[in-house]
């Protein structure tokens, strides 16, 4: 069939990407200046751990070897030992990445309810004041850095008032019996309430001009004047046909926006001590931890390709004209 | 048709001055944009007279009458903003992050605008091969995560506002030259190109001179939001610590209030001025863009 | 007995350039169980008027004035909400495009069961029992219901989209150029199960098209329009063989198909005039082969003439005469 035989090819160019970004990673962290030994080998390491590092990745052959080691124990997700951690960079790279999509998640899910409710609201208020003054004010929101809405937010909030911790995801002392008890705890959630305000803030503003256009032309749509002709109730008219295909490219951008966010929520991690994965490559990269750079890079990369495969997934899936080719 | 060189250029001139020509007329019919362009003509105003405008040397450890370091000084007195915890003048610095943000956002939004444009302009008219691989290429610079990218860049090289315009020009080209290939695909097949290709112009000359200026208000929309996505990339950049330490940017000097403290400590007056500078900034170019926007696709006006 | 009487209606459009008459007037009565054709050019106000009937317009238009009388009551005095719940169980539509009246993402079955359940108050299954009935009535294979829009064909979409007209049993269709959009074999086809439906309902029909030979071959009655006025209306068997008005002459000139002598398709010079500053006088003065002075002076009333038609022609008494000139191609060549 069309579509599916689409959906390979598109897979097929995901691998390719991801493949693409491994090798120009490991080019990069090979032409560094200073000897290859330095990539993998931190000299606070013992000899016998060093010796290990050295067969595993190759160091002492050829480029083109420790090319074929380095995609081969990227393969079985072995990506060496992390330098400032001394522990393998693949257990690292996951505790953060669960901070990470905790709050990735929990900022995208406010700031696309909020953002597709407004941008409904604003199409429907066309040429109104609510759309005169609101329009501005999301614009100004998306100009807004991230870190600087969070820096506010944490000096009116945290410092000011007290209401919100300064900082991290759990309070100092506590202890959990795994992460998901940890992810799942009162103390998470207030932790993670400020960062995932700041961030949905500056988020919200493109599932909102989204939506609002997009209902624009839908409204223009004959069959919505048609279901006005039939006499359906406005509920009817507004939710069942016009939002639910203004909906469409609002789902794809929310698949985007989450491998977008995975990686360009550095800062705000950053700004509030948040013990992800961006915070992990700036502090790594800092400390020229480079496997643990490496690691937390080819993650956040990953991420990033495989929401771009899913937001096409899921535009076939939620469009019959995509999922259902065939007949006719 | 005389098709001497000497008429070709000149057409070539009048064509990119007729497609700027368009840009500002539809710029002028949407107050929105007005208000953009006045935003940047201010901004530009105070990049270029930084010097005049500036009481201070941005990065002078400023000393008080007592001979003692002025650090911490309240706004709206002997310092129209007050001073850091350094004794370094803020008002000053937000003068001089002005200059920084104009050349980074000019730099970076012209090494896009020229890479996404050229790009676009190849594969739409050439397509085929050149295509294809031009695409697959795009499709890889889509799959590196922008910031994080740049911060590894970074620590290879020296701390730099270089390693955001190299960033970006490396990562960012895919969106315009999306846009500009879609765009080239569909001109390519109008009536005046055809009839540019049945009087014997040559493949050169039928992209650069007809088709070319065509695109380039799509590009300046482009250009325009991308001056913004440099300056916040760079106040991104220099907040991590990756920037340049010599020069004064809005993003180092967020960095430094926040590692001074100036949170927990309520300066608002330190770093709430640079966060407005880069709104302001960047919001003028979504405005300049937008009102293109509305006036491009008139469709959406009721 | 009239089922719907349009009286005098006046509908008005604002534009950058300033407010466009589109509507200027227009009288005509629909009788019960017949199928009256409304004709004309694109942009003469036969698409506006089925808007305007349907309660249902742009924004920017709005009814200037006039009656709407449907049995007995004027639409145009009722409350929107009064309006909206008469709509489609008294006058249905089937638009021009079934592809972009269709909601894309929802199955036909779907679609249909919508209008069933929230205006007939129907429950999910016997609105199932419905649209099997409705399918089958247009010829349509029900296992089609479960089918997007998309996989329909150009006339499979239009039967569709007469199964939905159908659905509440309605008094009055409007048919905006029903069948326009397909190649002339399947025109055929649908006009064909169309009218055999609407005599077997005894369905009353305004059908809207700028084809005079879908008229001539689907309705009972014509109305010619122009300018936004009736400049020509009747029974269609008469109104095609004698008509009175020089605009409906060229009108049938243009199809030559339709009397089958081979003539030569000539088509009206000129355009339309502006409905922004509409002539006083004759609209049709500037186009008109047969044009005299008093035509760009005085106004012509709709008034009966010898075949028991209405024309709006100073020289409608002439019309024999000029039939005859109007049949020849040089005659509308300038």
């Amino acid at each position: 069939m069309q579509g599916s035989s689409r959906l390979i090819s598109r897979l097929i160019l995901t691998l390719f990407v991801l493949w693409t970004v491994a090798t120009i990673l490991f080019l990069i962290f090979r032409l560094m200046p200073g000897s290859p030994l330095a990539a993998f080998v931190s000299p606070t390491f013992t000899p016998e751990q060093a010796d290990s590092l050295r067969r595993q990745f190759g160091l002492d052959k050829s480029l083109l070897d420790q090319y074929l080691l380095f995609i081969g124990n990227l393969l079985q997700g072995n990506l060496g030992e992390s330098f400032f951690y001394k522990r393998p960079v693949g257990e690292v790279v996951m505790t953060a990445f669960a901070n990470t999509i905790a709050l990735t998640m929990g900022s995208l899910l406010v700031a696309y309810v909020f953002g597709v409710l407004m941008g409904a609201m604003f199409a429907w208020k066309r040429g109104t004041a609510i759309e005169g003054v609101g329009i501005p004010i999301v614009l100004v929101t998306r100009a807004a850095p991230e870190f600087w809405l969070g820096m506010v937010l944490l000096a009116i909030f945290s410092f000011g008032l007290g209401w919100f911790p300064g900082g991290g995801a759990n309070s100092a002392g506590t202890t959990f019996s795994s992460d998901w008890a940890r992810i799942f705890s009162l103390d998470f959630l207030r932790h993670l309430i400020l960062p995932a305000i700041a961030l949905a803030l500056y988020l919200q503003g493109l599932p909102l001009l989204l939506m609002r256009t997009n209902m624009l032309e839908v409204m223009q749509e004959d069959f919505v004047t048609m279901a006005r002709m039939k006499g359906l109730s406005t509920w009817a008219i507004v939710i069942r046909h016009a939002a639910r295909n203004a909906l469409l490219p609002v789902a794809t951008a929310f698949a985007l926006g989450i491998g977008q966010s995975v990686g360009g929520n550095v800062v705000v991690e950053t700004v509030f001590s948040w013990p992800g994965l961006g915070r992990m490559l700036v502090e790594a990269v800092a400390s020229s931890d480079y496997p643990l750079a490496q690691g937390a890079f080819l993650m956040i990369t990953t991420v990033l390709v495989t929401m771009n495969f899913v937001a096409d997934l899921l535009y076939s899936l939620l469009d019959p004209r995509i999922a259902h080719a065939g007949h006719r | 048709m005389p098709a001497t060189a000497e008429a070709g250029a000149r057409r070539a001139g009048g064509g990119l001055l007729a497609g700027l020509g368009r840009f500002l007329t539809l710029v002028r019919r949407d107050p929105f944009a007005t208000a953009g362009i006045l935003i940047y003509t201010v901004f530009l105003f105070v990049a270029v007279f930084a010097d005049q405008l500036a009481t201070h040397d941005p990065n002078q450890i400023l000393y008080r009458a007592n001979g003692r370091v002025a650090s911490n000084q309240p706004p709206f007195g002997a310092f129209i903003l007050g001073t850091t915890n350094l004794g370094r003048d803020i008002y000053s610095q937000l003068i001089y992050g002005a200059r920084s943000a104009l050349v980074v956002g000019v730099t970076a939004a012209f090494a896009v605008v020229l890479i996404g444009t050229l790009v676009g302009l190849v594969a739409g008219f050439f397509r085929g091969v050149a295509d294809m691989i031009l695409m697959r290429v795009a499709d890889v610079a889509l799959g590196i995560p922008f910031l994080p990218f740049v911060i590894v860049l970074a620590s290879f090289r020296e701390p730099s506002v270089w390693n955001v315009v190299i960033g970006m020009a490396l990562v960012v080209w895919p969106s315009t030259s999306r846009v500009i290939r879609s765009q080239v695909l569909s001109l390519r097949e109008r009536t005046f190109v055809e009839a540019a290709r049945v009087t014997g112009s040559s493949q050169a000359r039928i992209l650069f001179v007809h088709i070319a200026p065509n695109v380039l208000p799509l590009s300046f929309v482009y250009g325009s939001i991308a001056v913004g996505w440099a300056i916040l990339t760079e106040a991104s950049v220099s907040f991590l610590g990756f920037g340049p330490t010599d020069t004064a940017s809005w993003g180092s000097m967020l960095q430094q209030a926040y590692a001074a403290q100036a949170l927990s400590r309520g300066w608002y007056h330190w770093f709430v001025p640079p966060g407005i500078c880069i709104i302001l900034v960047v919001v003028a170019g979504f405005f300049v863009s937008r009102g293109f926007e509305e006036v491009l696709f008139p469709k959406l006006r009721d | 007995m009239s089922v719907l009487s349009v009286q005098d209606l006046k509908v008005h459009y604002r534009t950058d350039r300033g407010v466009a008459q589109a509507v200027r007037g227009a009288s005509f009565e629909v009788p019960e169980g017949q199928v009256v054709g409304v004709v004309g050019e694109s942009g003469c106000g036969k698409t506006t008027l089925a808007r305007a009937i349907m309660g249902v317009m742009p924004k920017t238009a709005s009814i200037a004035g006039g009656k709407l009388l449907f049995d007995g009551v004027d639409l145009v005095s009722l409350s929107p909400k009064d309006l909206a719940a008469r709509r489609w169980r008294d006058i249905a539509f089937i638009p021009q495009s079934a592809m972009n009246s269709l909601d894309p993402v929802y199955r036909v079955g779907t679609q249909i069961a919508e209008i069933l359940i929230e205006r007939g108050g129907m429950d999910k299954a016997s609105a199932k029992r419905r649209a099997v009935e409705l399918f089958d009535m247009v010829g349509l294979d029900a296992g089609r219901l479960r089918d997007f829009p998309h996989q329909y064909s150009g006339g499979m979409r239009q039967r569709a989209a007469i199964a939905m007209a159908l659905a509440l049993e309605p008094k009055l269709v409007i048919a905006d150029e029903p069948v326009t959009a397909l190649d002339v074999i399947i025109q055929r086809q649908v006009l064909d199960t169309f009218k055999d439906l609407q005599s077997r309902l005894g369905l009353s029909v305004i059908l809207i098209t700028h084809d005079i030979s879908v008229v001539a071959y689907a309705s009972d009655r014509v109305v010619v329009m122009y300018a936004g006025e009736v400049i020509e209306a009747g029974a269609t068997a008469e109104v095609l063989k004698r008509p009175f008005h020089p605009y409906t002459m060229g009108l049938y000139k243009a199809f030559p198909e339709l009397h089958g002598d081979g003539g030569t398709l000539v088509p009206i010079e000129g355009t339309p005039p502006n409905l922004i500053h509409p002539p006083s006088a004759c609209a049709f003065a500037d186009r008109c082969p047969f044009v005299e002075q008093r035509c760009r002076e005085v106004h012509p009333p709709l008034e009966p003439v010898e075949s028991g038609s209405l024309a709006a022609c100073l020289r409608s008494g002439e019309a024999d005469r000029l039939r005859v000139l109007a049949g020849e191609a040089s005659t509308w060549l300038r």
